[in-house]
């Protein structure tokens, strides 16, 4: 039923939007909010790629063309800091979109290693192209995203974290609805047909080249978008953010997340990065944490956290059947 | 010119490091079929190893590099056992526990040692001069170790049966098993060689420049590189394919600098993915 | 309806294709027939834009296809189904077909993203143009079924209802009547003369000499890329040549 439906994804969001009111005196707990925002922006939009079956190991290098163009567009060029924000987004979907009919053209495997080198490069780019971005000191003092206010209504003050929560929380939704859209349409269906076999979905007059790079630019833009956010938000940037290992931990959030499914990646984003900051107190065992969790659901969950609750289901069906046949 | 002839003579030190590590690595993913980008690791735990028993106990360095070789050969075993050969196939699992084996160890390592650097005292500190380029004999003799070893390689997959199963194995698994190869066998030696080879390419790249725990990243980008240059199953390409990154990181820094360097050798591969993907020699 | 002249393919050296003239008329049935490694898959394959011809012209409807990626020759309303059973393992049996319906339904991206009243509509549309076409191929009690869990001559029904959704003016079966039964072919044949009836053009490749004699309004042999014979199923039958490529097939690796 589609209202039940609506219902059960009303119930999350509200909780969502309530939350940074509870967790308003702590700046820990919002700076952890926000991150999970930033978080699941990036990982759902690297499942959308993945349902074409090509899996992008860079996805940290769009963050990071994001970032660095708001903050370069900002501080050298006297960009708006709106205007700046959404270029992040549009300098990376151009960069992705120059690219992508060779490189999506590539078989899924060198697909993968391709964008591995794809994110390295970008990250060295920000490291020698010292006028631009700071070299490997970085950028500093990057503004704020500056005020909104409708006069008369109310003024929102982007000095503290708190409407940088709502803001995070309301691009995300934004971007959400949009991939999902695209998931649960016809097209999302053309995608996934994609994924499963190439040579059928053209015989059928599916545009394998075109969906697999419109897709591909789709992602890389939202990817752009978070790092615009994250550069004005955090203030401070520096290349460091943005290696291998950034664009791996996107990965393993969808798939730890479960990338079948919609919700996998969004699962994934918040568990990984909730869950290790639950054991903050051992800093230094922290990555064991992670580890941990890994293990667990590789070894355990091999569908991922989203499938958790047909798993449950199945084994309390298993379970209960068994009992009906002891007691029999 | 000197200049130059002084960065040729780096940049083949540094290509034939890489050919160790690409080495491993393209035994490593052409035989056992599994995606092990925790080898860098291992690359750095054979550093650290090294680090370990010549600094702080006081072993002779050589035989502080048989014994890291060997001890890894053998954690190359365990994991394989405990950890890849469950996920065999599953590119997404084994992607997971690679990532998780990388953190891992890595953390071990920091918690251990502490992520400062740390050096591998040199063993002998003349310098051979040939002109004006200044060779020093650690390097040199990393080069001769490193052509040595793959000479070993080469010959022992070419001459022994064990080499020829691991061959026939790489080609086709389950015609191989048919034959009579015992599989996991020979799974078990190949990752003995692999992390074998990863371990003594880390101890050198640690001999001459530093040992830090975040050593095994890089190393594994240019060995996964090299593998796709080179192609992958391919003894000489890794040769080949090292030497010319390895020429690559030794001379563009004379003009530009090093992160230039990486990028004009990565943005080679990636093209190569694009035009070539099977890489120069490759076969599959 | 669809025409080839001088359509010539080389692999390497290797002329697997070479020199074939031959012609489809609307609402025929058309059978390639010939040894294996006659070259029938990769005429199909040219056809259908799966490989660039050497030489050579592919006419649909008088205009020339020969170059063209797949999916536009499948816009212009060439659809076929491949040797080896393509199907989309994990949707369901309907899902199959409603993807291969999109082009039916002419679906634009940015009414899919809004969820427009216009999409909506086209959207049911689609699904039950599915259902009808899996009615048709009689395998709508399985609609729900994973494709991946249907039987072998299951998923060659559903390889050729895919085909179908696409609405193609002409169809090309590669081997449809591979592996079935007695039973099975008649229902078999009983369909595709209701495609034709339908008013499709066929072209389909087959081993099965009884499906291709019961069924085939002319055939065209094939051997070693080139045409053998053409005409009636009788003619063909009767032809010294047709048969001495079969007969011949076993002193071919001379």
């Amino acid at each position: 039923m589609k209202s039940d439906r609506i219902l059960r994804y009303l119930a999350p969001i509200l909780l969502f939007i309530l939350l940074p009111l509870f967790l308003q005196g702590n700046q820990y707990y919002l700076h952890i909010f926000i991150i999970c925002g930033i978080n699941v922006i990036l990982a759902s939009s690297l499942r959308a790629i993945t349902t074409t079956g090509q899996v992008s190991l860079g996805h940290g290098g769009f963050m990071c063309i994001g970032a660095y163009t708001s903050a370069v567009l900002t501080m050298k060029f006297g960009f708006p800091v709106y205007g700046a924000f959404f270029m992040g987004g549009l300098v990376a979907i151009a960069v992705a979109a120059a690219i992508a009919y060779p490189i999506t053209r590539v078989k899924t495997v060198y697909f993968a290693m391709l964008t591995l080198f794809l994110g390295i490069v970008i990250m060295l780019i920000a490291l020698e192209w010292r006028d631009m971005t700071g070299g490997s000191y970085g950028i500093l003092d990057i503004p704020p995203l500056g005020t909104i206010s409708i006069p008369g209504l109310f003024t929102i003050d982007f000095s503290t974290k708190f409407p940088h929560c709502y803001f995070i929380l309301f691009l995300a939704l934004l971007i959400l609805l949009f991939l999902y859209r695209i998931e649960r349409s016809y097209l999302g269906m053309t995608l996934k047909s994609i994924a499963q076999d190439e040579f059928l979905a053209a015989s059928i007059g599916t545009n394998v080249a075109n969906f697999k790079a419109i897709i591909f630019c789709v992602g890389c833009f939202c990817a752009g978008l978070a790092g615009s956010f994250y550069a004005h938000y955090n203030s401070v940037l520096t290349p460091g953010t943005f290696d291998i290992f950034s664009s791996i931990y996107i990965i393993v959030h969808v798939i730890v997340g479960g990338g079948k499914k919609f919700s996998g990646a969004i699962i994934g984003a918040l568990v990984l990065t909730v869950v290790p900051e639950i054991f903050r107190v051992v800093k230094e065992f922290q990555p064991f944490v992670f580890v941990g969790v890994l293990f667990l659901v590789i070894f355990f969950l091999p569908e991922g956290l989203a499938g958790l609750p047909e798993r449950v289901r199945a084994e309390i069906k298993r379970i209960s059947k068994g009992r009906a046949q002891n007691n029999a | 010119m000197d200049a130059l002839l002084q960065s040729i003579v780096n940049g083949f030190v540094i290509g034939w490091i890489y050919v160790l590590v690409a080495l491993g690595l393209t035994i490593v993913f052409s035989i056992m079929r599994i995606v092990q980008f925790a080898h860098g690791e291992i690359y750095m735990l054979g550093a650290f190893i090294v680090y370990y028993l010549s600094v702080v106990l006081g072993i002779n360095v050589f035989i502080a590099f048989v014994i890291a070789a060997i001890v890894l050969g053998l954690v190359g075993i365990a994991l394989e056992r405990f950890f890849f050969r469950r996920f065999r196939g599953q590119v997404e699992s084994s992607i997971i526990v690679a990532v998780g084996l990388i953190l891992l160890l890595q953390t071990i390592v920091v918690v251990s040692f502490g992520s400062q650097d740390k050096w591998i005292p040199s063993v002998v500190t003349e310098i051979i001069t040939v002109g004006n380029i200044r060779l020093p004999w650690e390097r040199a003799s990393a080069v001769l170790i490193g052509i040595i070893l793959t000479l070993a390689l080469f010959l022992f997959i070419q001459k022994t049966k064990s080499g020829q199963a691991m061959v026939a194995v790489a080609q086709d698994l389950e015609g191989a098993a048919l034959q009579g190869i015992n599989v996991d066998r020979i799974s078990a030696l190949s990752m003995a060689i692999g992390c074998a080879l990863a371990a003594v390419a880390g101890a050198l790249m640690g001999a001459i420049f530093t040992v830090s725990p975040s050593m095994g990243g890089f190393a594994m980008a240019n060995g996964i590189a090299v593998i796709i240059l080179g192609g992958l199953g391919s003894v000489a390409g890794a040769v080949i394919g090292g030497l010319i990154l390895g020429f690559i990181a030794g001379i563009v820094p004379l003009y530009a600098s090093t992160h230039v360097a990486s990028i004009v050798g990565f943005v080679l591969i990636i093209l190569i993915l694009i035009i070539r993907p099977r890489g120069l020699l490759g076969r599959d | 309806m669809l025409e080839t002249r001088g359509l010539t393919k080389n692999f390497g050296g290797l002329r697997a294709i070479n020199d074939i003239n031959l012609t489809v008329t609307a609402g025929e049935i058309l059978g390639i027939i010939g040894p294996n490694g006659a070259g029938k898959t990769t005429l199909f394959n040219l056809i259908t834009g799966f490989l660039q011809p050497t030489g050579g012209e592919v006419l649909f409807e008088g205009k020339n296809i020969a170059g063209n990626k797949p999916h536009t020759i499948a816009e212009l309303g060439v659809a076929r189904t491949f040797q080896l059973d393509r199907i989309f393992h994990d949707f369901t049996v309907l899902q199959n077909v409603v993807v291969a319906s999109r082009l039916h339904a002419g679906i634009g991206f940015w009414e899919a993203i809004f969820n427009t009243s216009g999409y909506r509509r086209k959207h049911v549309n689609t699904w039950d143009y599915a259902l009808k076409i899996l009615q048709f191929i009689g395998l709508d009690d399985k609609k729900d079924e994973l494709a991946r869990n249907l039987a072998h001559g299951h998923q060659k029904m559903l390889g050729m209802a895919i085909a179908l959704a696409a609405n193609p003016k002409l169809l090309l079966l590669d081997e449809p009547f591979a592996g079935m039964n007695p039973r099975e072919l008649d229902a078999a044949l009983e369909l595709v003369r209701a495609i034709r009836a339908g008013g499709k053009s066929i072209m389909l490749i087959e081993h099965n000499m009884r499906a291709v004699m019961n069924v085939c309004d002319r055939i065209v042999v094939l051997n070693f890329g080139t045409e053998v014979a053409r005409g009636s199923p009788e003619k063909v039958r009767q032809n010294t040549d047709v048969i001495q490529c079969y007969l011949g097939v076993g002193k071919r690796a001379a």
